[in-house]
């Protein structure tokens, strides 16, 4: 059971990953002033809906992790692991309310003429969310590859 | 009907700053939040964290329920008088502080 969660979770990762780079490309192409509607609303749905499917994933993992990595071995042996996952978990957070927050304002903004300024601002939204999941999936496959080594 | 997109925007940037400062605080100020010990399979109410009980949830809860009521209550009084690039400085400075307080924490411990 929690092989298949660890696969569904590292699948929807890379997908949530995918689909927040798309979203933060075209928010900063859309603030260029070269219109993305139809883009913006599509990753408008898929990147939020991926983001929350990993959390989901991510969170009934999470006893597991505790138990059966962190207190079995993981703080003994790579204690600096440990304290990067922890990061990577912060990382996750953050970026669930950036991605979420910039597609619901991509949305909006992709339905009618939204000035310059915020369609900067949901730029800069998105591609922070993306440099995060970015940031969690590598600091993920890190603490991974330490615990199966 | 067209969701007005300033009005959305500033919500988000409301929700996304009270996510910000609901992550941040429980943790570091102690707060008591839902803790859930996995060995023992119970959920609890507490300031601190002993053995392989963990805050995650609990931090993130305050945190969802804070951004949340930010931006319904920004959707809802529709503020305007604070120009957007200011209001999304403020949010991604509050993000930028959460980062920061989180990587001194691992550089002090590695």
């Amino acid at each position: 059971m929690n092989r298949a969660l660890l696969v569904a979770h590292a699948v929807l990762g890379f997908t949530a990953v995918m689909a927040a780079t798309h979203h933060a490309a075209h928010a900063v192409v859309a603030a260029l002033g070269r219109p993305q509607a139809r883009a913006l609303r599509r990753f408008g749905w898929i990147a939020p809906a991926s983001v929350v499917a990993q959390a989901i994933a991510g969170l009934l993992l999470y006893p597991s992790y505790r138990l059966h990595v962190r207190a079995a071995f993981l703080e003994r042996t790579a204690p600096a692991a440990v304290q990067w996952f922890d990061l990577k978990e912060h990382l996750s957070a953050l970026a669930l309310a950036l991605v979420i927050g910039a597609a619901l304002a991509g949305r909006a903004a992709a339905e009618g003429d939204a000035p310059r300024q915020q369609r900067w601002s949901i730029a800069a939204l998105s591609s922070t969310g993306a440099a995060f999941l970015w940031a969690a999936a590598v600091i993920g496959l890190y603490v991974t590859s330490r615990g199966a080594g | 009907m067209t969701p007005d997109p300033e009005r959305t925007l500033r919500a988000a940037l409301a929700g996304i700053a009270a996510f910000a400062v609901g992550y941040l605080l429980p943790g570091t100020l102690q707060l008591p939040v839902l803790v859930y010990d996995p060995a023992a399979r119970a959920f609890s109410v507490a300031r601190v964290v002993q053995g392989v009980s963990m805050r995650y949830y609990g931090d993130l809860l305050v945190a969802c329920a804070a951004g949340i009521a930010a931006a319904a209550a920004a959707w809802a009084l529709r503020p305007r008088r604070t120009p957007i690039a200011v209001a999304a400085g403020a949010a991604l400075s509050l993000v930028a502080l959460d980062v920061a307080f989180y990587l001194s924490r691992l550089l002090a411990a590695v």
